[in-house]
């Protein structure tokens, strides 16, 4: 099973009982307005956020737990980690603080305690030390009230959300968001407006961000290794043709000096 | 040597100012120091302090290569300062991601724990080691002094050559290294920055950046030190960053080119606007005075070049790093003063060691004479603080002891206390309430009539948004007006009894709404001139002197609890007045709501209509949005419940 959430915006009524669920289980302080927070109400002590749109609507922001994670792939230490059964997760102990993975994160989700002297980054896991391992499911799609955030298999609810969108003609932009952008995402939504604002940009490919720096990572031992052995070559021959040059003149001068004599 | 110690004045007192920023950074952590945010994680430090760092010590494997590789060797006599400003611009970066790093103790981890995809684990290693390489490089200079280093210093000079391709192989990885930590975020960096070929482009500029260093510190430091200018010996540098800079100009523009993003070189942004202003510094006016024999030539010319030309390779990385980043969120990031002070202190540290290496061991063929330390000079008079200061030598460590310790102090006040100690909590900037005339059956608000009549069958409601946010609250007054008792409750609102006082907002006392209240003074308890209390009349001994193991107020403050009231003390911290209000309307609310089955008098919607509007949804049985742990269960809302409560 693959770990997934879909979340419909149509039916969600913008109640903030996922926030405050979420609140409860990790054990999240009061949210207090920070200067570094942004606009869209994430923090270190908010994982999870219902932002009001015009005319009712409203969309949960929440870690996307991409399948090809940038913050795994950037964090130099390896704390981000992308776990078997599907949620990315972070391990403090590992963590240096400097901030990579929000840097990478295309969708800016992972957010600092800025506050304190001890900082460590703060996202959603999808509840995956205390419910996820245990069985039960997360605890923001348990609390909501209309299910309009749900919990599942990846798969089955990619077949739901189409399902969805089939049978409920002019309801639904013909689109899942989360299926293919970059490489696809564990958090699913389908929606009546367009959800691009959940990201940095405006048009987000289908290729894994991974990929980007992928090629220059490979391309590291052939640098290393082919400016060590040019440099090398180099050496050899300009300090072989100094070596020549010298012996050359120094003949020369033998040459030249010898019939004088 | 007048020059050099005012220099070093300047310096120190910049020294001073970092340290006592730097305690702030390490007490309070980044968030009180830094403009840094959770949208834009990364600012100055990392693009100054360390890919400016990184980018400005490239002088040293360029060099290196020139003379050891292809065996130019004119150019022996810059080799040893090229190296030690490597070495110090290395060291500098180090210093630096200490202090961005959120924890810095955590550094080592990079030795320990691997990610061979992450770009930022190959900066990591590639610092590490030619840190390492540069201190082999340099070392046999120092050790040139002490017969007891003689043979470490025959053995390092053996595997020179080695070494020296080692650190070129391992500056050409990282310097481009720097380039492809942004390959991750092609969404988030101005498409005029963003490139695939970043790496490439970080590199062809740092080998520029190395030749135009070269030529700074080489006329800098003869200046300061009234040697001989090298003159002759930059002309050609000058020329070969020249073709570097060429090569870069082309390959930049070529990738904007291939990427179809030419058209966003006329966008009106301020990142267009720092693009060129980049360009102009990195590439057009060196590039002009470089072409020019008058100004290639001449060394003032050539101080110029370097100075401008390296400035613009600098805010190139600075942009990169932070600047030209695409923030979500609507405050733009701006680096604080203290993150700048942090900058020029740790640049100003680098120097001091600089100069002080320069002086004392064999960087240069000569060692620079410090006339200070003429034994025959006479001791130096203060004329204002009639005192003797010693030798000249003593006079200038007292000088420069004394401009770090004032420059400290200047920074411990401008610091002060309570930025710091806020954590952030930015000073609700409070305003009058404006009461405009909201119509609950359009919705709308009318920005145009300041004023709350009431209009004809229509109720006229306040739009009281007194933070400005957006976010406001509806209030009904003529409906408080009736539900209080008539005229006579106009006391129990408008009771700051001052002259024509009609309408004094919550803002006009609580102008700190949501700051948490520290209902008790410990300091004041403790305190001799206060209640002088020792720590055990409070506080169990044997247990931690903390908030749990204490004895209550009310074993002291016998009054402090009338008789038959039910009010509980449970913690010294009262609530913000924002909890305090949500608690009690809601709390009374919910209870009724049970009681008389009407769940729609405990909704968020009685208070706020700002711009959610949560009247139309069918299912809402009991939201609030401010506390957690006091969830009503509700029975759902039937069809008949709902209309009554309308």
């Amino acid at each position: 099973m693959k770990a997934a959430i879909l979340t419909d915006t149509t039916k969600c009524i913008g109640c903030s009982e996922c926030v405050l669920a979420c609140k409860k289980v990790n054990h999240l302080k009061e949210d207090v307005p920070r200067r570094w927070d942004t606009d869209d109400g994430l923090s270190a002590r908010n994982w999870t956020s219902v932002i009001g749109e015009p005319d009712n609507k409203f969309v949960r922001k929440q870690c996307r737990h991409c399948l090809e994670p940038a913050c795994v792939s950037a964090c130099p230490v390896g704390a981000m980690h992308k776990t078997e059964l599907g949620p990315v997760i972070y391990d403090s102990s590992k963590c240096i603080g400097c901030r990579y993975c929000m840097m990478a994160c295309p969708f800016g989700i992972p957010r600092y305690e800025w506050s304190t002297i001890v900082p460590y980054v703060r996202k959603c896991i999808l509840c995956y030390e205390t419910r996820l391992k245990h069985g039960q499911q997360p605890a923001c799609t348990e609390a909501c009230p209309t299910k309009a955030t749900i919990f599942g298999d990846r798969d089955e609810l990619l077949a739901e959300a189409q399902q969805r969108i089939r049978n409920n003609p002019g309801k639904y932009l013909n689109r899942v968001w989360g299926e293919h952008e970059v490489g696809g995402t564990s958090v699913l939504y389908i929606s009546d407006m367009d959800l691009s604002f959940l990201a940095y940009g405006e048009h987000f490919g289908d290729k894994p961000l991974t990929q980007t720096t992928r090629v220059a990572m490979e391309a590291v031992p052939f640098t290393f290794l082919g400016v060590g052995m040019a440099m090398s070559g180099l050496y050899w021959i300009i300090h072989r043709r100094m070596k020549l040059q010298t012996e050359q003149a120094s003949e020369d001068t033998e040459h030249q000096a010898s019939p004088e004599e | 040597m007048e020059r050099v110690a005012r220099l070093k004045l300047v310096l120190w007192m910049f020294v001073g100012l970092a340290a006592a920023v730097a305690t702030a950074r390490f007490l309070f952590g980044l968030g009180a120091t830094t403009h840094l945010s959770d949208g834009t994680p990364w600012g100055l430090w990392v693009g100054f302090d360390v890919m400016g760092g990184v980018a400005l010590a490239a002088g040293g494997f360029v060099i290196t290569a020139t003379v050891y590789i292809f065996n130019l060797e004119k150019y022996h006599s810059i080799v040893r300062p090229a190296v030690l400003t490597a070495f110090l611009g290395y060291a500098a970066v180090v210093v630096g991601l200490l202090f961005d790093l959120g924890l810095p103790w955590h550094i080592w981890h990079m030795m320990i724990y691997w990610n061979p995809h992450s770009p930022l684990f190959e900066v990591g290693w590639c610092v590490m080691l030619y840190l390492t390489v540069l201190t082999l490089e340099f070392f046999p200079v120092p050790a040139e002094d002490f017969s007891a280093l003689a043979r470490v210093r025959r053995f390092l000079i053996k595997f020179r050559i080695p070494l020296v391709i080692l650190g070129i192989a391992l500056s050409t990885l990282h310097q481009s290294s720097l380039g492809s930590l942004f390959l991750i975020m092609p969404y988030r960096l101005f498409p005029l920055w963003y490139s695939p070929i970043l790496p490439v482009l970080f590199f062809v500029s740092a080998v520029g950046l190395g030749l135009l260093m070269v030529i700074f510190e080489s006329h800098f430091t003869a200046y300061l030190y009234r040697r001989k200018p090298e003159t002759h010996l930059m002309t050609p540098l000058g020329v070969a960053a020249r073709w570097v800079l060429i090569l870069y100009v082309v390959l930049r523009f070529g990738d904007l080119t291939v990427r179809g993003q030419l058209h966003d070189l006329l966008g009106g942004q301020g990142q267009v606007k720092l693009f060129w202003v980049e360009m102009a510094l990195m590439i057009v006016i060196p590039l002009i005075l470089l072409f020019t024999p008058q100004f290639r030539d001449r060394t003032n010319w050539q101080w110029a070049t370097a100075a401008i030309g390296v400035s613009g390779i600098v805010l190139n990385r600075i942009d990169v790093g932070g600047l030209a980043d695409l923030s979500r969120g609507t405050r733009l990031y701006i680096p604080e003063w203290t993150e700048i002070v942090v900058s020029l202190g740790i640049v100003a540290a680098a120097t001091l060691v600089f100069l002080v290496t320069i002086e004392h061991f064999r960087v240069w063929e000569r060692r620079p004479a410090d006339p200070n330390a003429d034994p025959r000079k006479l001791p130096e008079f203060n004329k204002v603080g009639l005192t003797w200061l010693g030798t000249p030598v003593i006079a200038g460590r007292v000088k420069y002891s004394l401009a770090f310790v004032i420059a400290a102090g200047v920074g411990f006040l401008l610091l002060g206390n309570p930025r710091a100690a806020s954590r952030g909590v930015e000073p609700t900037p409070v305003h009058r309430a404006r009461g405009n005339v909201m119509y609950l059956k359009t919705g709308l608000v009318n920005d145009q009539k300041p004023t709350g009549t009431a209009v004809d069958g229509e109720e006229g409601v306040l739009y009281l948004d007194a933070d400005l946010t957006g976010y406001g609250v509806t209030f009904y007054h003529q409906r408080e007006v009736e539900r209080n008792g008539g005229e006579k409750s106009c006391v129990l609102c408008h009771h700051m009894n001052m002259p024509r006082d009609r309408d004094s907002g919550c803002y006009e006392c609580h102008r700190d709404m949501y700051l948490p209240t520290d209902a008790f003074r410990h300091d004041w308890h403790a305190s001799p001139t206060g209640a002088n209390l020792a720590c055990v009349e409070c506080h169990a001994p044997g247990y931690a002197r903390t908030s749990e193991h204490v004895k209550p107020c009310m074993d002291c403050h016998k009054h402090l609890v009338p008789a038959g009231a039910t009010i509980k003390i449970k913690t010294y911290m009262a609530p913000s007045y924002v909890d305090a209000m949500h608690e009690l309307c809601i709390g009374c609310h919910a209870k009724v709501a049970l009681k008389e089955n009407k769940p729609e008098i405990a909704r968020c919607v009685e208070c706020h209509k700002g711009k959610l509007n949560y009247a139309d949804a069918q299912n809402l049985l009991y939201r609030r949005r401010a506390l957690a742990g006091r969830l009503v269960v509700l029975p759902p809302a039937t069809p008949a419940n709902h209309s009554e409560g309308k």
